[in-house]
C-alpha cells in the first residue's frame, strides 16, 4: 500500500483487546494515536527519542518505545498499553506489587515501567536481579531509587504479596 | 514532524521499484529507532517513506547455510542476541546486541538497519567486522555480496548504491581447523543504556592471527590485524605485545566530542584492547578445551 | 512497614491505583474544548540582537490562528517574577539564554503550530554570551543585564546580580595550627523530570484559569496578578499533580504569557514543552566556591572562610532566595567560633537557575564536606572522628541567635558510619566517604488547611500542597483518620485548585508534613470543637458533657457515630468546616527572614571501587540517614531518601550541562544529558532513619526529601580520592575526570618538585 503525504488512512488495531478504527497521516506516531485519537492518556510522552521509557507499549506482545512507531507501521497490530493491564476491574499482580513496595512516587514514569516489567515477565517468568535491571533499563525514574521496583517485581515473580 | 508519503510494499520487486523511482528522496524504513528520530527532528527528509516490514524475503529469521549464519534484513537485535547458536559462535556479537539500547530498542533495531546507519560508533560493528560478515546486497538487477569491511564508507554513508538493499548478513563459521575466541567490550559514561565513548572487538585464531575492530575512534568502525601471532603467544613478552596494540591503534583517529576527549578515547583504546584480547585468548581456548 | 505511632496498616499510597493504571490525568493529558496549540520561537545561540521578525510566512500555514510577538503584548513588555520582575513573557530586543522564545505561534493542532514556528523568519545578530563564572567577571564580557533596568544598584554595571555577607565572628581573631584552603566547582544540572512542562491557560469572565502542574499555587498565582497589575481573586491556579517536580515546577515560567494569549484570543491555549524545551528552561544555579578551612591540632574548627559564586543565569527568579538561604549554612553543621561567608548571584546567558532540591545547599556542602575529609587526612584523624569533634550538641547554637541544633546528630553520623562498616578492612581500588549535610527548612511561612466534615461523616480536607510524589495526600490521610477516627475509605484530600483550598506557601523546603500537617491537625481539632459545640447547643447541656473523639460521639446516656450525631445538631442538613494553621513568624533582621523551622540533616556514606585504567567508578555500597524525627509512612520516607540519593549520584557522576561557544545547549535531551538508570544504582542501597521524635511536626516528626542528596557528592568524592589516591574538587566525577586525575597524580609522582597549588583569582580572595 501507499499513502500520499497528505492522506489520511484508516488504520486498525487491536488496542486492550478491542478493535479501533483510526484515521492517521504517514507522520503520526503510535504514541500521539494512542494518546489523542483513543483518549489512551495513560502511555506518556517525554524524550520523543527512546532514551526515557515513558511511552513503552506492548506491540503484538514486544515492550517497543510506541514514540518511535509510526502508526502506519502499527496497522493491523495487537497493543497492550496501561489501561489493558488491569482486567475486570483487578489489577494485574505486577501493578499490586508496585504499589505494595513503594515503588510509586510521581507516578509519570510508571505505565512505561510496568509495561517494560510485564514484558520482562512474560519472556523470564523468574528473572534475576540482573535480570530485572536489564529489563527495565529503557524505563528512566527521576523520583525513586529503582530499589523498590526491583523488589516489586521479584514479588510480582514469586506471587507473593 | 513534516509529513511524507509511505510506502508498504509486499514484495521484493515492489520495494526495489520504489527505490528505483524515488532514489535520494526515499527513507528506509525496518525498525525505526533511528530513522523515526531523523524524521522527527528533520534531519532526513523524505518524499517517501519505504517500510520493509512485509516484505517476505527479507526475512527475520537467522538461517544456517552450509558455510554461514545468515542473518534476515529483518532480523532484529533482541532476537540475534537471543540466539543460541549466534551465542554460542558469535558470542562477541551477541554481546555488542545486547549493548544496543534498552530492550524496547532490541525489540525493533534490525541488525541490517545498525549498519546501513554507518555510525562511527555502532555497537555492532566490531564483532561484525572481526568475525568477517559479509553483507549481500540485492537491486532489480541482482545480488552482490561484499565484505563489510568494504561496507562502511564514513560517518553514516555506505557503499550501497541507488536501488540496493541489504538482503542478509552472513556470519562465516570458523573453518574446522581453525578455532578462534572473541570478545567484545565497550566504554560509557554509565552502567545504563548509553552510547559507546569507544568500543572494541579481538578476534584470536587458532592460528595467531589476531583482528581488532575499533569503533567510535575514526570515521568509521575500523578492522585492523596483527598476523605476526605475538598476542596471542604466552611466551611473548608483555612490552612486545604493546608495542604490536600501539601500532594497531596508531590507525584510529579518537575526536574529541561531548562523550570523551581524544586523550581519553586514546588512553581507552589500549586498555581495552588489552582486556578483551585477554577475553578473546580465553574464549579461544575454552573452544580449544572442547576437542 | 508499620508506624508505631498510627494503629492499622498505612493506606496503599493515596493516588497509587491511578498511577498504576493509567488513569492519573497529568496536565499534558488534560484534554480541552476550542484549545489553541501553542510552540515557542527561539533561536539556535545564547545571546542575540534580535533585529526583525517576519511573521508573514508562519501566518499562511493552514491552521495558524496568529503569531504573537513582542509587537502584540503591552509596552512596556510585562515582566514577571517572584524576588525582581525582570523575566519578560517574551525576549526584549535581545535573547538572554538558548531557549528564550522571540515569538509564539498559536494553531489549531500541534502540528500546524510546528510549523508555523519553522515558518517564523528572526533576522538576529549572535552577540558573545556569558557562559561561566569567568566570563562574567570579565571586564570585557558584555552585561547580561541593562544598567538601566538598576538604577541605584552598585553593582548595575557589573554582571553581579547581589552579594550577601553572612557568618558570624571575626576570622581575623581565629588562631589556627593548621589552614586548607581550595577552590571547588558544582556543575550546571537540570531537573529532568520525567514529566516535561505543560501549561494550559482559558480566560474565565475578566480573569484566567491556569492549569500548570505546579509546586506553589499561590505563588504562582501572585506572580501572574502581579504581571497584569490585576487582583488575586481574577487568577485561579489549578494545578494538576506533577509528575515529578524536584523544585522545577515551582516557579513561574510561561504561565502569565499564556494568561495573556488567552485573553487575547479568547479562547483556551496548550504550550507542551518538550523535553529540549524543557531543559533550556530550568536547571540548578551552578557554582564555585573558595573554601579556607582553619583547624586545631586536634582537628576542631577554628574558623570557615567561603566565598562562592552562583551562576544563576540571565533573570533572577528565585536565584536570590537559593543562594541566601544555601548560603547561611555555608560553614556546615559545625560549632565555628568564626564563620565568614560571602556570596553571589553572578547573571549570564544561560537558562535562569531555579530551586532545585537542596536549594543552594549541595553546592556549598561539596566544597566544605570535602575539605572537612582532606583535613582529616592531613591531620591524621579519622574522617568520622573530625566530624564527631565538631558537631553541635542537641540545643547546642551552631549559628548563633538562631535555631539551635534540633537533633542527636551524632547519632546520624554514628549510624552511617556503623551501616556502611566504617571501621572494616578495605579492598584494593576501593574508597570510602563520609559526608553530612543540614539545610534550613522553611523560615517565615504559613499553610492553612480546611477540614469539612459532610453530613455522613466523611471529611474533605482542602490543603494547598503539591503531591509530586512524595505522598503527601497520603500522609495528610493518616493524619486526619487518626485524628478523627474517620477510616481512610471516607477521608478525600482535595489538592490544587486556588479557588477552593486555602493558602500555603509552597510545597518545598521539605516543609509539608511539618506545616501543613500541623494545619490539619489544627484544623480536624477545630472542627471537633465545632462539632462539638454545635452538639452543645442543640441538646443544651454543657460542653463537659459532649465528647467527640476518634469516630464516637459521646454524649450522657448516649453513644452516636458521627453520622447519627449530625443528624442530631445539623437539624436542615449541613456540615461542619474545621479551620486550621501553622506558620513559623517572619524575624525581623534575621539574615533568611525567620527563623529556620527546623533543620534537615542527613549523613551519607559510600563504599565504592575505581577502575584505576579507565578511571570508571562502581558504587558498592550507599548508606543514608535522616534525622526524620518521626517517620509517620516509613515507606514514603525511605521512597524519598533512595530517589535523593540516586539523584544526587546524578551530578556526583554524571551529569553536567555543556555548552557550546555560541551559548548552546549541546546535550540537549535524553540522548547525552545522562542521569542514573536501573543499572547505575549502587549494589547495596540502606536507607535509615533516626526517630526521636524531636520535630515540630505531628509526634515529632521532621520533613524529609532533600536529605541524601546535600551531601552525597561529598561522600562519593571522598570515597574517589581515596579509592584512586587522587584529589578531585570539581564535579561531576566522571571516569574522564578520574581518569585524569590518576594520570595528573602520576605525573605528579615522577615530578616531585612541581608546584601544587593553583593559582587562585585574585577576585575569590575576600581579603
Amino acid at each position: 500500500m501507499i499513502a500520499a503525504a497528505a492522506e489520511a488512512v484508516t488504520i486498525h488495531l487491536t488496542v486492550n483487546g478491542e478493535e479501533r478504527s483510526v484515521k492517521v497521516l504517514p507522520h503520526h506516531i503510535l504514541l500521539d494515536v494512542l494518546r489523542d485519537q483513543l483518549g489512551l492518556t495513560g502511555t506518556k510522552e517525554c524524550c520523543l527519542q527512546g532514551e526515557c521509557g515513558a511511552c513503552t507499549v506492548l506491540l503484538n506482545g514486544r515492550a517497543v518505545d510506541s514514540c518511535l512507531v509510526l502508526a502506519l507501521e502499527a496497522d493491523g497490530s495487537e497493543v497492550l498499553t496501561i489501561e489493558g493491564l488491569a482486567s475486570d476491574g483487578k489489577l494485574d499482580t505486577l501493578q499490586t506489587a508496585f504499589l505494595e513496595k513503594g515503588a510509586v512516587q510521581c507516578g509519570f514514569c510508571i505505565p512505561g515501567m510496568l509495561l517494560s516489567a510485564k514484558y520482562l515477565l512474560n519472556t523470564n517468568p523468574h528473572p534475576t536481579r540482573e535480570e530485572i535491571q536489564e529489563g527495565l533499563a529503557g524505563n528512566l525514574c527521576r523520583c525513586a531509587g529503582y530499589y523498590r521496583m526491583i523488589e516489586a517485581v521479584v514479588a510480582a515473580s514469586e506471587a507473593k504479596l | 514532524m513534516r509529513s511524507f508519503a509511505y510506502a508498504r510494499p509486499e514484495s521484493l520487486n515492489e520495494a526495489l521499484a520504489l527505490l528505483d523511482e524515488y532514489g535520494p528522496a526515499a527513507t528506509i524504513l525496518a525498525g525505526g529507532t533511528d530513522v523515526v528520530v531523523r524524521l522527527r527532528t528533520g534531519r532526513v527528509l523524505p518524499a517517501i517513506v519505504i517500510d520493509l516490514k512485509r516484505v517476505p524475503a527479507l526475512h527475520a529469521d537467522i538461517l544456517e547455510t552450509g558455510t554461514c549464519l545468515r542473518v534476515g534484513a529483518r532480523t532484529v537485535m533482541a532476537d540475534l542476541v537471543a540466539d543460541a547458536r549466534v551465542r554460542s559462535r558469535f558470542p562477541a556479537l551477541a554481546e555488542a546486541a545486547h549493548e544496543v539500547g534498552s530492550i524496547q530498542i532490541r525489540n525493533r533495531a534490525t541488525l541490517a538497519g545498525n549498519i546501513c546507519n554507518a555510525s562511527p560508533a555502532a555497537d555492532t560493528a566490531p564483532p561484525l567486522l572481526v568475525y568477517g560478515a559479509v553483507v549481500n546486497l540485492v537491486n532489480a538487477t541482482g545480488t552482490r555480496s561484499l565484505p563489510l569491511a568494504q561496507f562502511f564508507k564514513g560517518p553514516g554513508r555506505t557503499a550501497m548504491e541507488r536501488g540496493e538493499l541489504v538482503e542478509s548478513i552472513d556470519l562465516p563459521f570458523a573453518k574446522e581447523n581453525e578455532r578462534q575466541g572473541a570478545a567484545f567490550a565497550r566504554a560509557t559514561r554509565r552502567l545504563g543504556v548509553d552510547l559507546a565513548t569507544i568500543n572494541v572487538a579481538c578476534l584470536v585464531k587458532a592460528s595467531g592471527q589476531t583482528l581488532f575492530a575499533y569503533g567510535a575512534v575514526a570515521p568509521t568502525p575500523l578492522l585492523v590485524s596483527d598476523d605476526s601471532g605475538k598476542l596471542a603467544d604466552a611466551n611473548c613478552r608483555e612490552d612486545e605485545k604493546l608495542k604490536i596494540l600501539e601500532n594497531l591503534i596508531a590507525h584510529t583517529a579518537p575526536i574529541s566530542d561531548v562523550r570523551a576527549s581524544h586523550e581519553y578515547r586514546e588512553a581507552l583504546l589500549m586498555v581495552m584492547s588489552r582486556r578483551v584480547l585477554d577475553a578473546a585468548i580465553a574464549r579461544l581456548h575454552d573452544q580449544e578445551g572442547l576437542l | 512497614m508499620k508506624n508505631h505511632r498510627f494503629a492499622g496498616e498505612p493506606p496503599i499510597r493515596v493516588g497509587g491505583v491511578e498511577r498504576v493504571t493509567g488513569a492519573q490525568r497529568y496536565a499534558a493529558d488534560l484534554r480541552f474544548e476550542n484549545v489553541l496549540h501553542l510552540k515557542l520561537v527561539h533561536l539556535d545561540c545564547g545571546h542575540a540582537r534580535i533585529k526583525s521578525i517576519d511573521i508573514s510566512d508562519a501566518l499562511k500555514v493552514e491552521g495558524v490562528h496568529g503569531v504573537v510577538t513582542t509587537a502584540d503584548l503591552p509596552q512596556p513588555v510585562p515582566r514577571f517574577g517572584p524576588a525582581v520582575m525582570d523575566w519578560p513573557l517574551l525576549a526584549v530586543n535581545e535573547t538572554k539564554f538558548f531557549g528564550e522564545p522571540v515569538a509564539v505561534v498559536a494553531a489549531e493542532t500541534i502540528d500546524a503550530a510546528q510549523a508555523g514556528a519553522q515558518a517564523v523568519k528572526v533576522d538576529f545578530e549572535e552577540l558573545p554570551a556569558v557562559l561561566s563564572i569567568d566570563d562574567a567577571l570579565n571586564p570585557e564580557m558584555p552585561l547580561v543585564r541593562e544598567p538601566e533596568l538598576r538604577p541605584g544598584d552598585k553593582f548595575a554595571n557589573t554582571n553581579i546580580f547581589k552579594e550577601w555577607n553572612l557568618g558570624h565572628g571575626n576570622i581575623e581573631e581565629a588562631k589556627s595550627a593548621f589552614v586548607l584552603e581550595h577552590i571547588y566547582s558544582f556543575p550546571m544540572v537540570t531537573h529532568f523530570a520525567i514529566e516535561p512542562h505543560a501549561f494550559i491557560a482559558a480566560p474565565d469572565d475578566d480573569g484566567v484559569t491556569i492549569w500548570s502542574p505546579n509546586q506553589h499555587p499561590f505563588v504562582l498565582q501572585k506572580v501572574v496578578a502581579a504581571t497584569f497589575k490585576w487582583p488575586l481573586s481574577r487568577v485561579r491556579i489549578i494545578a494538576p499533580d506533577p509528575g515529578g517536580g524536584f523544585g522545577g515546577k515551582g516557579w513561574p515560567l510561561y504561565e502569565s504569557l499564556l494568561a495573556f494569549l488567552a485573553l487575547k484570543f479568547k479562547r483556551p491555549v496548550r504550550l507542551v514543552l518538550t523535553l529540549e524545551e524543557t531543559f533550556q528552561n530550568v536547571r540548578r544555579a551552578s557554582a564555585r566556591a573558595y573554601v579556607r578551612s582553619g583547624f586545631d591540632a586536634e582537628g576542631h574548627l577554628t574558623f570557615q572562610e567561603v566565598s562562592t559564586d552562583y551562576l544563576i543565569g540571565a533573570y533572577a527568579a528565585v536565584a536570590p532566595r537559593v543562594v541566601s538561604k544555601g548560603s547561611y549554612v555555608a560553614g556546615g553543621p559545625y560549632i565555628c567560633p568564626h564563620v565568614k561567608i560571602r556570596a553571589r548571584a553572578i547573571l549570564s546567558h544561560t537558562t535562569p537557575s531555579t530551586a532545585f532540591r537542596g536549594f543552594g545547599t549541595p553546592q556549598g556542602s561539596w566544597g566544605v564536606e570535602s575539605q572537612l575529609t582532606e583535613a582529616a587526612a592531613l591531620l591524621g584523624i579519622d574522617a568520622v572522628e573530625i566530624r564527631r569533634r565538631n558537631l553541635p550538641k542537641y540545643r547546642e547554637e551552631f549559628i548563633p541567635n538562631t535555631t539551635p541544633c534540633d537533633g542527636n546528630w551524632f547519632e546520624v553520623l554514628e549510624a552511617a558510619a556503623d551501616h556502611i562498616g566504617w571501621d572494616t578492612p578495605l579492598a584494593k581500588h576501593r574508597g570510602r566517604g563520609i559526608a553530612l549535610g543540614v539545610k534550613s527548612s522553611s523560615t517565615a511561612a504559613s499553610s492553612q488547611a480546611m477540614a469539612r466534615m459532610l453530613f455522613d461523616g466523611s471529611v474533605l480536607i482542602l490543603t494547598g500542597t503539591s503531591d509530586m510524589g512524595q505522598g503527601a495526600r497520603t500522609v495528610y490521610t493518616q493524619l486526619a483518620s487518626d485524628n478523627l477516627g474517620v477510616p481512610y475509605d471516607r477521608i478525600r484530600i482535595v489538592m490544587g485548585d486556588t479557588n477552593i483550598v486555602p493558602f500555603d506557601n509552597s510545597t518545598s523546603a521539605s516543609r509539608s508534613t511539618v506545616f501543613m500537617g500541623n494545619a490539619i491537625l489544627s484544623a480536624c481539632r477545630d472542627l471537633k470543637s465545632k462539632f462539638q459545640q454545635l452538639l452543645v447547643k442543640e441538646l443544651d447541656i454543657s460542653a463537659d458533657e459532649v465528647e467527640v473523639d476518634s469516630g464516637k460521639v459521646k454524649i450522657p446516656g448516649r453513644t452516636m457515630t458521627f453520622a447519627e450525631a449530625l443528624k442530631v445538631c445539623l437539624p436542615t442538613r449541613g456540615e461542619i468546616i474545621g479551620l486550621g494553621t501553622y506558620s513559623n513568624p517572619p524575624v525581623e533582621g534575621h539574615p533568611i527572614g525567620a527563623h529556620p523551622s527546623f533543620w534537615e540533616f542527613n549523613a551519607v556514606a559510600t563504599e565504592l571501587e575505581v577502575d584505576p585504567e579507565t578511571g570508571a567508578v562502581h558504587l558498592i555500597k550507599l548508606v543514608v540517614v535522616s534525622d526524620v524525627g518521626e517517620a509517620l509512612n516509613p515507606l514514603q520516607v525511605e521512597a524519598q531518601d533512595e530517589g535523593s540519593a540516586i539523584m544526587g549520584l546524578g551530578h556526583s557522576l554524571m551529569e553536567h550541562m555543556v555548552h557550546d561557544q555560541h551559548g548552546r545547549i549541546v546535550n540537549l535531551g535524553a540522548l547525552d544529558y545522562r542521569i542514573p538508570t536501573i543499572k547505575d544504582i549502587p549494589l547495596v542501597m540502606e536507607s535509615v532513619f533516626i526517630e526521636n521524635g524531636d520535630g515540630p511536626g505531628p509526634f515529632g516528626s521532621k520533613g524529609v526529601g532533600e536529605g541524601g542528596l546535600l551531601s552525597i557528592a561529598a561522600a562519593v568524592g571522598a570515597a574517589v580520592n581515596q579509592a584512586a589516591d587522587v584529589s578531585i574538587r570539581d564535579l561531576p566525577l566522571t571516569a574522564e575526570r578520574v581518569w585524569r586525575a590518576i594520570q595528573e597524580r602520576s605525573r605528579h609522582l615522577e615530578e616531585p618538585g612541581k608546584d601544587q597549588n593553583s593559582g587562585l583569582p585574585a577576585d575569590m580572595l575576600s581579603r
